[in-house]
């Protein structure tokens, strides 16, 4: 089993502290009000076990966005809400500038917007603190359980993986949402000269 | 009275689009909104429309913005565009310098926007 030194376990947990914390703030400015973060929680699990884990409650149904980045280190992102807010955080995104009806029409498309601003923001602040270059897909949009979220290769559904949980928490309108980040063990080596080097700058 | 602007936007996201559009109309109503989903759309529109400003998204299926943006600079020297993008990397707004491209980050707000049309419309 791949493991992580306690310095780098640590620059882990800051370094995507930081990348969502940016988010958090693309995410307040798209609904206008506070976002709260939790305390990010890593984990090591099989894939399909991970798939089922993603969300806390594992039989509501959730809308997510999921988009892959690849350069010096490869990782999935995805950003999901309960399905029944979805509506609600693209009105809040809006205003009133569009009509109930045009909402209704674009409700998918917008928060694939949504999910790409906002994964974005996080994977783009680690780029620039790492001083890389990662490529994105496109978001991709599901809807269903958590399940539903993560394909499952049936070649690498034992395939360990690191996943790292963040909740985030729009007190205002009782909305909560989750940023997950999926790596395998190969990315996390990847990452580790990184981790490293981002804790040698603070200390020097 | 200053006469009314053309504007493309260029973006895959149909929403994105509409709150550009949205957006730009709050300020200058009888501004003419053209829209392409894509750098090609764009690039092929370009032949028929002589918009001032170009917003371009950069992650879309395709040549992606930063090609299309290249090869509409190197058409339209003159021609004013704007990067358009929830891609906050350094290595892209880079790109865009390097381009004489201008930036904005989204979430797509109307304070950016209309700071980008008074800066068209003032200069």
């Amino acid at each position: 089993m791949f493991e992580l030194t306690e310095l780098q376990h640590d620059a882990l947990i800051e370094i995507f502290n930081i990348g969502v914390g940016h988010a958090a703030s693309a995410l307040s400015e798209i609904v206008s009000e506070e976002v709260g973060m939790s305390v990010p929680m890593i984990s090591f699990r099989k894939r399909a076990e991970a798939a089922s884990k993603l969300d806390n409650d594992e039989e509501r149904r959730i809308c997510g966005v999921r988009q892959n980045f690849q350069g010096s280190f490869n990782t999935e992102a995805i950003l999901m809400f309960p399905e029944e807010k979805s509506l609600e955080i693209v009105r809040l995104m809006v205003g009133g500038s569009l009509s109930m009806q045009e909402l209704t029409e674009m409700e998918q498309e917008a928060m694939s917007e949504i999910g790409n601003i906002i994964l974005n923001a996080c994977v783009g602040m680690l780029a620039n603190m790492f001083k890389d270059d990662l490529r994105s897909s496109l978001p991709s949009y599901h809807i269903g359980s958590s399940d539903d979220l993560l394909s499952i290769d049936e070649n690498h559904a034992d395939d360990v993986v690191m996943m790292l949980n963040i909740d985030i928490v729009l007190e205002k309108h009782q909305i909560d949402g989750r940023v997950a980040f999926l790596m395998d063990m190969t990315a996390l080596q990847d990452l580790r000269p990184h981790l490293d080097h981002y804790f040698a700058g603070l200390i020097s | 009275m200053n006469s009314p602007k053309t504007v493309l936007v260029v973006d895959d996201s149909r929403f994105s689009r509409l709150i550009s559009r949205t957006f730009i109309l709050s300020k200058y109503p009888d501004w003419i909104i053209e829209e392409a989903a894509s750098g090609e759309e764009a690039i092929e529109k370009m032949g028929r429309i002589s918009p001032r400003l170009v917003l371009m998204d950069v992650n879309m299926p395709g040549m992606g913005g930063i090609a299309a943006s290249e090869k509409l600079r190197m058409q339209f020297p003159e021609l004013c565009i704007f990067l358009q993008t929830a891609n906050i990397q350094e290595s892209t707004r880079n790109k865009a310098t390097a381009m004489g491209v201008g930036f904005l980050e989204k979430p797509i707000s109307e304070e950016r926007i209309h700071k980008v049309l008074a800066e068209l419309e003032n200069g």
